[in-house]
């Protein structure tokens, strides 16, 4: 690596102090956010497949972010934007499917996936009446791409508060994990938990996808995997799932920008390319 | 410790499954609870563990009213084993028999003991979601029993169970009864009723109930009253009497 970089070390300190260095650290705060989001999620919905866009979340971020592009917007505002759409879903799919969330999730679960599908619809709608040179970034954000991404600090925070916040949710998610009859028969109180799941799963993914678009997969991988690999308690489950998502993001982003350097690929098909092996791996083990 | 029930009245949507029943639970006795299927019985559990509100009536526990009590004090002291399976869970069978003491906040000290009285010992380093039916539920009871609640609601608790197990987990009840504490479970089979319960409890499925011993309730008349025409010939009651 060192001979990449530029001879004059001045300017090489530069990069790595104002664009390599935050950059990482984004990466790193944004995979964990992701892989914590997934665990949620998956604990809320007792199933290994959830993860954290399922409910719609990419879907209203995308389509209010392209919305902006196409436009003309400048980043800020996209990223308000996404913000704003993932938001929108999440509000969406509570008022249409959360009534009986205390004994079944089911219509959260189908009206999340009924407005993911709706959103990718207007999403497709969009880019096929959008100018061809506007087209690249679209596409980027919609595959996830670091390199807007511009307040590493602001997600670092949300990724510590947001594991402390898990953190101290631990034992009843471990419970939760029972059939609902059974969990609220061991004192947890299932619907109110289960609404602060779904309140910090989706202002996990909401912050992800508003500062890098939606990354896939880191999501839904890292707690399956950890989970496959014995780590299933919450208490040890949920900080695993910020150390690796956050690693996974930082390996990929960085084969991201170096695979076809100088131009660089969406992070998020990197992830996918990492992910899918392993996960296949992973999945052959008894 | 005795759970009561006064003027319990129990409905889902439009229809009266239980109607004005009084019921007190008492330390040391085991209470079956028959009925046909839709009859109500695990609504019923469900309303007497103090997981879903009666249309009237009300529950008290050692005669605090139990809609008063905070969830996990009430865990402290009420068991359920719901029917249905724990298909979320993702963990050994040593982790999912060890959240029976949630309730109480800290982790067990010894789960040793409880593992061997449902053969799960060999199996507690095994990932629930690999087991098979009658191991899920010997692992679910063996999550009741460490909860050492006075008072254990089973909610068909012989399901999946092969007749050594369900002859270990009626053993088992009657020593959690010989101890002080409360059991109440549904069950189908009438001699295992008749061998294994204190009273009994039939419940007709539309707001009927009767409560008796299992001398008194266990005749053909009745239970094919509760089950309809013909179907006290399954324990051959016709000729015996009584179940055997």
């Amino acid at each position: 690596m060192a001979g990449a970089l530029p001879d004059d070390r001045e300017l090489a300190l530069q990069i790595l102090t104002d664009l390599r260095g935050p950059r990482v650290a984004a990466a790193f705060a944004c995979g964990g956010l992701l892989a914590l989001a997934g665990a949620l999620m998956q604990t809320l919905f007792r199933n290994p497949l959830a993860e954290p866009y399922l409910l719609g979340v990419s879907g209203g971020a995308g389509l209010l972010a392209l919305l902006g592009m196409a436009a003309g917007l400048a980043w800020p505002w996209i990223s308000a934007l996404a913000f704003a759409g993932s938001l929108l879903a999440l509000s969406l799919a509570a008022a249409l499917g959360g009534r009986l969330l205390a004994r079944d999730h089911t219509p959260l679960l189908l009206a999340g996936v009924m407005l993911a599908a709706g959103f990718g619809a207007l999403i497709a709608l969009v880019l096929s009446v959008t100018p061809a040179e506007r087209l690249p970034g679209m596409l980027f954000f919609l595959m996830g791409d670091l390199a807007w991404t511009a307040q590493p600090v602001l997600l670092w925070v949300a990724l510590l508060l947001a594991t402390a916040a898990a953190l101290a949710l631990a034992g009843r998610l471990d419970v939760l994990q029972l059939a609902p009859l059974k969990a609220a028969s061991l004192g947890v109180a299932v619907a109110p938990t289960r609404w602060l799941l779904f309140i910090l799963a989706g202002a996990c993914t909401s912050l992800v996808v508003a500062q890098a678009g939606s990354i896939g997969f880191v999501g839904l991988m890292v707690p399956h995997a950890l989970r496959k690999l014995g780590y299933s308690g919450h208490r040890i489950l949920l900080p695993a799932c910020a150390l690796a998502g956050g690693s996974l993001l930082v390996l990929a982003d960085a084969l991201a920008r170096t695979v076809i350097a100088p131009r660089e690929l969406p992070v998020g098909v990197l992830t996918a390319l990492i992910g899918v092996p392993l996960m296949l791996w992973l999945l052959r083990k008894p | 410790m005795s759970l009561s029930a006064t003027g319990l009245t129990v409905e889902t949507g439009t229809r009266k499954l239980v109607e004005g029943l009084d019921l007190t639970l008492e330390a040391g006795e085991i209470l079956g609870i028959l009925g046909a299927n839709g009859a109500g019985k695990s609504t019923l559990m469900s309303v007497l563990a103090g997981l879903a509100t009666p249309t009237q009536g009300s529950i008290t526990l050692d005669g605090i009213p139990l809609d008063t009590l905070p969830p996990l004090a009430r865990a402290q002291h009420i068991g359920l084993l719901p029917q249905g399976d724990e298909g979320g869970f993702f963990g050994n069978v040593l982790d999912f028999v060890a959240l029976g003491r949630y309730p109480f906040g800290h982790a067990p000290s010894d789960l040793a003991p409880h593992l061997s009285q449902w053969e799960l010992t060999a199996l507690a380093r095994r990932a629930f979601d690999t087991l098979s039916g009658g191991e899920r539920q010997r692992a679910r009871l063996a999550q009741l029993a460490v909860q050492q609640a006075g008072c254990a609601l089973m909610d068909e608790p012989l399901t999946h169970l092969d007749p050594a197990h369900q002859a270990r987990l009626l053993a088992w009840a009657r020593s959690e009864a010989d101890a002080g504490r409360t059991v109440a479970m549904t069950l189908h089979d009438p001699n295992w009723a008749a061998g294994h319960c204190d009273r009994l409890l039939f419940l007709h499925g539309d707001g009927r109930w009767q409560l008796g011993t299992p001398a008194g309730l266990l005749t053909p008349d009745a239970l094919e009253a509760l089950y309809g025409p013909g179907t006290a010939a399954l324990w051959q009651l016709k000729e015996r009497g009584q179940p055997v």
